[in-house]
């Protein structure tokens, strides 16, 4: 029953026309259970980020079927797909991405305010948040006052605001030392454990995907190992 | 700041390009009411078309203390007009004279106001005249210099009588000190031979009224003619239409460089954070929120800049109201136009160009918001 699973894809598939046609994803049937914790690896090329931007609802497949929690999100129409990702999906950035005038307490804050949550609970969940994170003493700082570890502390929070089905995190450790990408996946997993946030990345860090309790590996955008570990 | 700065100044220019045009118009308006025309004149029906002596106003002293009578009006000027030759030691050449009582002109323009040397019609008892230092210049006269003032008088013949300088005017306005003198009324009377006026004068406390005054004043009067100044200063109403259309002209010139620097400042600022667009996009933000938001950021810097620019605006006019701006004056002088402007506007116009320039960023901010919306999310995240 594909309604246990929150996300299933069919048969999905991402070509781009151009002088030479390029199969980014070829025919990928995969299964995501809640609670999973779980790496997309690859070499560059091989549609890992293509394969995240269509879960995510960020581009749309040239054939197959994307499954959230049973819905088909591919069948969405823009301004519909745009909802869903607000209220379903939480995405973490290579660049963070933060908004660089509002300060960490704001750019947690701001999504809530999109989905027009109350503002006593939108408090209470962003000082909740940003004190799971490890980032308390620091609501009021603006990003160019945190260092690159507690801008990424501040978009999994970011992340986790929207109270989504699953996080999509495209190499969020790319752009951090190895302490510091060490303190956020300690995080990440510490998440998925207590809270049961399911977190889906794609990777080319082994420090990740030593994490991660279920390895899929892509090349030419076709799943050609799906590993399951013990973290 | 950029954009901040370039709305403060289009504004600002904008504003004060329509206050240098409204105090330029003024100042010619104002001249010709109190110098040249009054708000409106009468004169016998045909006297314009054929300028006879004997073409007078009827009855003109009742006519013009009835008019004195009415609301609204502060003085009324009866003037004996001729045609002269005028002859100097050094030279003869035509002129305008024009026959006053100098108390009752002194209410109704400023030709008192506009003495250079000598005095307004004081200190001499017999045939003073009262000239532009135009005409004094060109007939080489001084204060008590002697002319002969020759005309044609009402029954057609030559009649002629000297007159001496009491007092020389300067205007600074070429076509009315050309070849304009006065007399006192009683002594053009007795040279033209007659004791009617050709023309009234009148001044009122409200220039907007002329036109419904003489309207109204012609019906009661069949028999002459009676002109607000608009009709009288030929060509006026077109000058005054046509700076209208030019000030659009500028203003929109203005308003056209502030656009596309409006556009070019908020397509930079969307391309600088194409990554951020891109986030806000990707984790949900719908295009009419990302639309709403580039928009209202423009609106933001507006209302900063507005504000801004208004106050430079208001600060520099009032102080060139006072202090006025010198322009080159012989070529200003010689159109009939003042050498000094004092820029005015009033609020409307403020609130005018204000609107103009809100609305002028709201439409130079749809295209930078165009392009925000045709981002693709998942390439803008990533974009470096």
């Amino acid at each position: 029953m594909s309604t246990n699973y929150v996300i299933e894809t069919k048969g999905l598939k991402k070509y781009y026309q151009g002088a030479v046609e390029v199969h980014a994803v070829d025919g990928v049937d995969l299964q995501i259970e809640d609670d999973e914790f779980t790496a997309i690896v690859g070499p560059s090329g091989s549609g890992k980020t293509t394969l995240l931007n269509l879960i995510g609802g960020l581009d749309r497949p040239t054939d197959g079927e994307i499954l959230v929690n049973g819905q088909d999100i591919s069948q969405l129409t823009e301004n519909q797909l745009i909802d869903f990702r607000l209220r379903h999906i939480g995405f973490v950035f290579q660049s963070y991405n933060l908004i660089p005038v509002l300060t960490a307490k704001e750019n947690t804050e701001f999504i809530m305010l999109m989905q027009k949550t109350p503002k006593a609970e939108r408090e209470a969940r962003v000082l909740s948040l940003l004190e799971e994170v490890g980032l308390g003493d620091k609501l009021n700082s603006r990003p160019t006052q945190l260092s690159g570890g507690q801008q990424q502390r501040v978009a999994v929070a970011r992340a986790l605001a929207s109270k989504p089905d699953f996080v999509l995190a495209d190499e969020p450790t790319a752009n951090l030392d190895s302490t510091t990408a060490a303190n956020l996946l300690d995080l990440m997993a510490q998440l998925n454990k207590e809270e049961g946030v399911t977190f889906i990345f794609s990777t080319h860090d082994q420090r990740v995907i030593d994490r991660a309790r279920r390895v899929i590996t892509l090349e030419d955008g076709k799943i050609v190992s799906d590993i399951r570990q013990r973290s | 700041m950029v954009i901040i700065i370039a709305i403060a100044l289009g504004l600002w220019a904008g504003v004060f390009a329509s206050a240098f045009v409204v105090g330029m118009m003024q100042e010619k308006v104002e001249s010709i009411i109190r110098l040249e025309m009054s708000d409106f004149q009468i004169h016998h029906a045909e006297y314009r078309d054929e300028m006879d002596v004997k073409m007078v106003i009827e009855n003109s002293q009742q006519i013009a203390d009835d008019i004195r009578k009415k609301d609204g009006v502060i003085g009324v000027s009866e003037r004996v007009l001729a045609n002269a030759m005028i002859n100097s030691a050094s030279k003869n050449g035509g002129v305008q004279v024009v026959g006053i009582d100098p108390a009752k002109e002194a209410v109704v323009s400023e030709i008192d106001e506009y003495l250079d040397t000598g005095a307004y019609f004081e200190g001499m008892k017999r045939n003073p005249i009262y000239l532009s230092k135009r005409v004094a210049e060109e007939y080489n006269l001084r204060i008590r210099s002697k002319v002969v003032l020759t005309v044609q008088d009402v029954n057609r013949e030559i009649s002629a009588a000297s007159f001496r300088v009491v007092g020389i005017f300067n205007t600074n306005n070429g076509p009315f000190d050309e070849g304009r003198v006065y007399v006192r009324h009683e002594d053009l009377e007795s040279l033209v031979g007659t004791h009617e006026a050709h023309q009234i004068a009148t001044l009122l406390d409200n220039h907007d009224s002329a036109e419904t005054v003489a309207t109204h004043l012609a019906a009661q009067h069949p028999g002459l003619e009676v002109l607000p100044w608009l009709d009288l200063a030929t060509g006026m109403r077109l000058i005054i239409e046509m700076t209208d259309t030019y000030t659009y002209y500028i203003v929109g010139i203005i308003m056209l460089a502030l656009l596309f620097s409006i556009v070019n400042t908020m397509l930079m600022a969307v391309l600088e954070r194409v990554r951020e667009l891109g986030m806000l996009m990707a984790v949900g933000m719908n295009k009419i929120r990302v639309f709403a938001m580039i928009l209202l950021e423009t609106v933001m810097l507006a209302l900063i800049g507005g504000p801004a620019g208004l106050l430079l605006s208001y600060l520099s006019i009032s102080y060139f109201n006072h202090a006025g701006i010198h322009l080159a004056t012989d070529v200003y002088e010689d159109l009939g136009f003042a050498s000094t402007i004092y820029p005015d506007l009033d609020a409307g116009s403020y609130l005018g160009v204000s609107i103009m320039v809100v609305s002028m960023t709201i439409l130079a901010a749809i295209y930078p918001a165009m392009k925000a919306l045709k981002l693709k999310p998942a390439e803008a995240v990533r974009k470096i």
